[in-house]
């Protein structure tokens, strides 16, 4: 297992290193941030002054000499945009949206295994067929109609809940609810299509023949062999948010790395780009690994 | 069950999120922005989202312009004059306090200026309001401080209306708390969430009415107006025209942003006067307003609204007529001048509301008269190669879809960089204009407004200078709770000392 873990380290931290070596050189072939953020009638000189302070007017290997000798003693630079360390204002960001990311995941979890389970029970009932329905609506829906139409309905004409921000519980029902829509739609899918094979298999039958009742049949007998393809989907779906839910957090005005990925990108603020990659590639590294350490969990064949 | 899953998933949420409370005091007011404040130095403040929280709320100037009746009052300085050709004295207000508990007086300003043009730090008041001369303070006596120019700025106390005063003891490098003499301070920042403002009860001045500030961000503009509209937020300062629906809220206001295509007059076939002019005609202004404009917009005859000094009611925009423009290019074609030489429109996506619609109607007119052109939307940081010096020696001509705001009252702010030779954004090349120019900036009075009045009269007859097309309007979003009506300075700032409540 340490072995296993040790090789997906170093294969990573290889990726990584191509994956900074990649960005750092294509955002400066973006282009020039100083005219992003000096004013559109600054003095050439103001202009000079700003790319002199910044090392911009140094040659691009220099730079990146100097990005690779800050990055080997952890510096990542500062923010252009906020005048402090990039890895600070990534953090902020990434924080936002793993609480973000976790409390829907668990509740996609949940509610699409109880859900599709149940409704691979008998498949072509009543309640299989409502269940497919609204999640392949689900699946489809766009994110951005999804929010707006929550917001006005909602928010707006039932004043139910607040449109956007943060602050109390009530803050997040709105965003979770539409991030939640999509995976939610997907992976009950995934559950129910892999129960159906699960609850047809020989060792199923033989419960029931048995006499085991059907709750343990389909929680305990068939829920355990069914999740391991829902469990990588699981995962890219978890992978997708962590990356940064980014119309979810612009319109629900959450600050999390998404939209601060987006904003460094339109701004040229190569530092936080590059530090808000590098954490997520950290964190979709981890993912990955939790989940071939579930699917040996899960499958005690599946050996590290 | 389904009681089972509801209490388990919000004690589950409960647990893992918090909940604070959400609390509206009855002087208190939120105010929904369009974007978070990156930096919150003071000399950041010429940025219009930076200025809208800070200026005149945390920091104060020596001196501030009123458009409504293009006056320039006193606030930390109580007078000024004239010692000398380029000096001017400033004798400044005594017993004012920064936040910090400091006492204001002569070397904060010099410290200021010397701040915002300092070397060692990028502030855009600096490179804004104090680049292409000479400036430097000194302190006569605690509450007098000399500020001299070189070559001499007759405007010098208009432009200490942009200067934000921090104490001395204020370090070159950006500040993330700022400190400033006005009737508020910073209490609060959660960065990516908000930002309070407090006010303070040992102000120099009259005290506001309005106790807390809170400002969020939202960039969705429907989402802003909705936050209105639920009471969640008093003040959304900037909403997309098609969300300003509510005649009872929802108010049109100058922004002073002036829409116009910059013609680049080096190049053929746009350094044919006869070419311009056809440009000029070959546009029906007036099918935009209500259409792809809003029903507010206003005509332009300038780069500047019409609260500018030097502005020439007189002027009139050129008229809708496709047969002269078809001639004028047929006398230059019969000229030798090159006319069908493709000519780019050089757009920035999302500079206004219906951009790339109003460019591609444009585009239809200029080429219904004769004209071969073509159309490029590009992102800001590549637009602002094409807008900005140095341009490309290769470029061709070009016409380039832009946007000035000039709220300061004097076209000092505009004339030069859109219209001198070696002006930052200028496609003109004129060196008897540069002559003008620098004679309306040396000038003060009535003189001064008379030659702007000259030179912007000669760019918009003589010379053609641009296809200049509308002073614009913003929109704004505020509580039925409030006294605020906003005006040509919300764009940029945003007094909480000039709200009140019903």
């Amino acid at each position: 297992m340490k072995k296993f873990i040790g090789q997906r380290a170093v294969a990573s931290a290889i990726s990584l290193v191509g994956l900074v070596i990649m960005v750092f050189f294509l955002s400066r072939l973006t282009g020039d941030p100083t005219d992003l953020y000096l004013p559109v009638d600054a003095s050439l000189q103001a202009r000079e002054q700003f790319r002199e302070l910044n090392g911009l007017n140094d040659p691009m290997m220099v730079q990146f000499g100097r990005y690779v000798a800050d990055l080997a003693v952890l510096d990542l630079g500062m923010s252009l945009r906020q005048a402090r360390p990039a890895i600070d204002v990534v953090l902020e960001g990434f924080a936002w949206t793993l609480r973000l990311a976790c409390v829907t995941m668990l509740l996609v979890t949940f509610f699409a295994i109880v859900i599709g389970s149940l409704a691979a029970f008998r498949v072509g009932g009543i309640f299989d067929r409502i269940a497919t329905f609204f999640s392949l609506i689900g699946a489809s829906a766009p994110d951005f109609w999804l929010a707006i139409v929550a917001i006005v309905v909602f928010a707006v004409n039932l004043r139910w809940l607040p449109t956007s921000g943060t602050g109390t519980i009530w803050h997040w029902v709105l965003p979770v609810s539409v991030l939640f829509i999509r995976p939610f739609g997907l992976i009950l899918q995934v559950v129910r299509g892999s129960m159906i094979g699960v609850l047809s298999s020989a060792y199923v039958k033989t419960a029931r023949a048995k006499g085991v009742r059907n709750r343990p049949i389909i929680f305990v007998h068939g829920l355990r062999n069914g999740m391991l393809p829902v469990i990588t989907v699981l995962g890219d779906q978890a992978a997708g948010i962590l990356n940064g839910a980014v119309i979810v957090e612009t319109i629900f005005g959450f600050p999390g790395i998404g939209k601060l990925m987006i904003d460094s990108i339109l701004q040229r603020d190569f530092n936080v780009v590059l530090a808000a990659i590098m954490v997520s590639a950290l964190a979709i590294f981890l993912m990955n690994l939790l989940i071939d350490l579930a699917y040996a969990l899960l499958d005690p064949r599946i050996r590290y | 069950m389904t009681c089972e899953l509801t209490c388990t998933t919000s004690l589950l949420l409960g647990a893992f999120l918090g909940t604070a409370a959400f609390a509206q005091d009855d002087n208190a007011v939120t105010i929904v922005l369009s974007e978070e404040l990156e930096l919150i130095d003071p000399c950041m403040a010429s940025q219009s989202n930076i200025g809208r929280v800070l200026l005149q709320n945390i920091s104060e100037t020596l001196t501030v312009f009123q458009p409504s009746t293009a006056e320039l009052l006193p606030k930390l300085a109580e007078s000024w004059e004239e010692t000398e050709a380029g000096t001017w004295r400033f004798k400044l207000r005594s017993g004012v306090s920064f936040s910090d508990g400091t006492p204001f007086g002569a070397s904060d300003v010099v410290h200021s200026l010397e701040r915002s043009i300092s070397d060692q730090i990028s502030c855009e008041i600096g490179g804004k309001y104090f680049g292409g001369f000479e400036i430097k303070a000194v302190a006569v006596d605690d509450t007098t401080v000399d500020i001299t120019s070189d070559p001499a700025q007759p405007i010098l106390p208009l432009l200490m209306s942009s200067l934000t005063i921090v104490p001395e003891e204020t370090p070159l490098e950006y500040v993330q708390t700022p400190v400033g003499t006005g009737p508020y301070e910073m209490t609060e920042r959660n960065m990516g969430t908000n930002i309070v403002l407090e006010r303070r009860e040992e102000y120099w001045g009259e005290m506001p009415a309005v106790a807390k500030a809170t400002y969020v961000f939202r960039s969705d503009s429907s989402v802003r107006a909705a936050m209105v509209e639920v009471g969640e937020a008093d003040i959304a300062p900037v909403i997309s025209e098609l969300e300003a629906t509510n005649p009872d809220t929802d108010f049109a206001y100058p922004n002073s942003e002036t829409t116009y295509l910059r013609l680049d007059h080096a190049t053929a076939p746009l350094n044919d006067r006869r070419v311009r002019e056809a440009l000029n005609l070959a546009v029906d202004r007036e099918a935009f307003i209500g259409t792809l404009m809003a029903l507010e917009a206003i005509l332009a005859t300038a780069v500047v609204p019409p609260s500018t000094a030097g502005y020439n009611a007189d002027l009139k925009p050129y008229a809708f007529d496709p047969d002269r423009a078809r001639e004028l290019l047929a006398e230059a074609k019969a000229d030798g001048v090159t006319v069908d030489t493709p000519i780019r429109i050089i757009g920035r996506i999302g500079l206004f509301p219906n951009d790339a619609e109003v460019l591609e109607a444009l585009m239809a007119m200029f080429q219904d008269v004769g004209f071969t052109v073509s159309l490029e939307m590009l992102e800001v940081g590549e637009y602002n190669s094409y807008y900005n010096r140095p341009f490309a020696e290769d470029r061709g001509p070009q016409m380039v879809s832009a946007q000035h705001d000039n709220a300061k009252g004097d076209p000092v702010f505009s004339m030069y960089f859109k219209y001198g030779t070696e002006g930052q954004q200028s496609g003109l090349v004129y060196p008897e204009l540069d002559e003008m120019i620098a004679k309306a900036t040396a000038a003060t009075g009535e003189e001064r407004t008379a030659l702007w009045s000259d030179a912007m009269t000669s760019i918009h007859e003589e010379h053609i200078g641009d296809v200049l097309l509308f002073h614009m309007v913003g929109f704004s979003r505020v509580s039925p709770r409030l006294d605020f009506k906003p005006t040509i300075a919300t764009n940029s700032e945003l007094q909480l000392s000039q709200i009140g409540f019903k």
